[in-house]
């Protein structure tokens, strides 16, 4: 009896990890790849994955923070080339390229500040305003560079190195930006005041204007760490390539939001985390590169992110019934 | 009725509410129609009146929910248009709404402690004080007799009807506020459950709170309250002593069939 209470509270604890879900989906496919390749589990393939990820799940951090707020950014993938496009056409015409940078993040955020204005004020869906916004800015993109690849003309690459280039063992720096990302918006959500009105206002909005927090502070905030978070991991793929292609990140916007809700996010809002977001993305990069060593044709890789991404969001809703009701 | 100015003055000094020629509009909709209301120190008044009256309308203009578009509010003694929720609270009014009272995917602490976190740390690194907010909110809701449950953390979700008005009147006893309002907070309740949160009103009233008590149901409101207030059509319809009515009596000023 007492060891039967022990072992129902000792599940229970388990469950309550809200990345559970997308921590056994990973279990599980990287042991069923490392059984079928064996060129799967080594440090190249994972350092591989992990620069390929690294760029996807910058964005996932930032859009899991705002489907966690309530709200959706479809425009991610067209600020992830909107960003450092600027970022290039300014350092090619003079300007120093951490200044560049910089402007291309302030860009990036005040797209983030567009779509939250016409969503708050307008009262229409983030749904429809950020594909409004997606489609701008990527018609933007083609208008200006008009179809081709910017390439980076300095002759100081050393900051763009910082961003996205290899530091050790093959490790890339977008890696280490995608690390400190997590960390930093898992403390910011689940240990200070503004997290848990994040939760608050995508939970219930209403209630949590009923308790006198201010929900278009904090749904706007959220809007801007979002874009903001989705022009840096472009200005890390620049870092990569020395340059920026206009259609790059098309379709990123879907993958990112599969990746936050593989790890556990709730699409209404009021649930989620993080760290979840971090191992969608990293489950997304395993599956593409996996299933390449597996020897399965290449466009089978976007069937079996939907085959996943289903099979996920029902074993995380099965978990959120039991521990969240 | 016409007041003078000392008149006036007396009002607010005696009452913990004083709400004077009170008007809201949305859009081309008037709400609230001039309507006066007050409630006085350590007073449970029954805001009556049938759907779509102006009950929850009238106290959210209180509250700072909803902006009035005239008249005038009195809180404690001062003037007070709160221009938020957050205001009305700091200022001791706690307000309990029957469909926004809790979020429900969010744990019982959090939600105890949502817009009044309590935090440690200094400038730029002031992190939540889980431990203690979870210590805090068992213990107060202890106090207001919820006991069954297994721990803070759990979701709101999975909490009956009368126990989520306990952490609403738990949150009220703790954070110190002078003005309790509930809306409809037997609505859906059991037999028992209703009771309980009766008793939760009595026991607020000792511990030296004014309760606004919004119903429909005169019966069940008509024990707790010292007194009661009938709103029909955005207008106040009655205003009436518990001394000089019974609910029979009640239910029928509040469909308008007998005036007061």
């Amino acid at each position: 009896m007492e060891n039967k209470r022990k072992l129902q509270t000792f599940f229970d604890r388990i469950l309550r990890i809200k990345e559970i879900g997308s921590l056994s989906g990973l279990i599980v496919v990287m042991i069923i790849f490392t059984l079928l390749s064996d060129k799967f589990m080594t440090w190249d393939n994972f350092i591989g994955i992990f620069t390929t990820t690294s760029e996807l799940g910058i964005i996932a951090v930032g859009v899991a923070m705002l489907m966690i707020a309530g709200e959706f950014d479809l425009s991610v993938g067209s600020v992830f080339a909107v960003a450092p496009m600027l970022g290039a056409l300014l350092s090619n015409s003079g300007v120093p390229i951490f200044i560049a940078f910089l402007i291309g993040l302030v860009f990036a955020g005040s797209i983030g500040f567009l779509n939250g204005i016409i969503v708050m004020k307008a009262k229409i869906t983030s749904f429809i305003a950020t594909l409004g916004t997606m489609m701008l800015f990527r018609g933007l993109l083609l208008a200006v560079s008009g179809g081709f690849p910017i390439d980076f003309l300095g002759a100081n690459t050393d900051f763009l190195n910082a961003l996205g280039g290899k530091l050790f063992l093959g490790i890339r720096a977008s890696g280490i930006w995608f690390i400190a990302a997590t960390i930093l918006f898992s403390v910011i959500l689940n240990n200070t005041k503004f997290g848990n009105h994040a939760f608050a206002v995508g939970g219930n909005a209403g209630t949590a204007k009923a308790v006198g927090v201010n929900v278009f502070k904090v749904k706007m905030i959220n809007f801007v760490i979002c874009s903001v978070m989705a022009g840096l991991a472009g200005f890390t793929m620049f870092g990569r390539f020395h340059s920026i292609d206009p259609t790059a990140g098309m379709q990123l916007e879907l993958e990112a939001i599969a990746a936050a809700v593989i790890g556990g996010t709730l699409l209404t809002g009021g649930y989620g985390s993080i760290v979840g977001a971090f191992m969608g993305a990293f489950l997304i990069g395993v599956l593409r590169s996996g299933l390449i060593l597996a020897g399965a044709p290449s466009y089978w890789y976007q069937g079996f992110i939907g085959v996943f991404l289903v099979l996920s969001v029902i074993l995380n809703t099965k978990i959120r019934k039991v521990v969240a009701g | 009725m016409i007041i003078t100015d000392e008149q006036k003055t007396k009002l607010i000094k005696n009452n913990l509410v004083y709400m004077e020629n009170i008007r809201v509009k949305f859009g081309r909709v008037v709400a609230l129609d001039g309507v006066d209301f007050t409630v006085g120190y350590n007073e449970v008044v029954g805001l009556l009146g049938d759907n779509g009256a102006g009950k929850t309308t009238l106290i959210k203009a209180l509250n700072g929910y909803n902006q009035i578009s005239s008249g005038n509010i009195y809180f404690d003694g001062r003037h007070a248009d709160f221009s938020s929720p957050k205001d009305a609270r700091s200022a001791g009014i706690e307000t309990a709404y029957q469909d926004l009272a809790l979020v429900n995917i969010m744990s019982i602490a959090r939600n105890f402690f949502m817009g009044r976190e309590l935090r440690k740390g200094f400038a730029f690194f002031k992190f939540l004080d889980k431990r203690q907010m979870n210590k805090i909110a068992s213990r107060s809701l202890k106090e207001v007799g919820l006991k069954n449950i297994r721990a803070m953390h759990e979701t709101v979700n999975f909490l009956s009807g009368g126990e989520r008005q306990a952490i609403a009147i738990g949150r009220a006893n703790y954070f110190g506020a002078k003005l309790l309002i509930l809306d409809e907070p037997t609505a859906a309740l059991s037999v028992t459950e209703t009771e309980w949160v009766l008793q939760l009103v009595k026991e607020a009233k000792e511990g030296g709170l004014s309760v606004i008590l919004i119903s429909h149901n005169a019966y069940e409101v008509y024990d707790v309250s010292d007194r009661f207030v009938v709103l029909q059509h955005g207008k106040t319809y009655a205003n009436i002593k518990k001394e000089d009515t019974n609910p029979e009596e009640l239910i029928e000023v509040i469909a308008g069939r007998l005036e007061k």
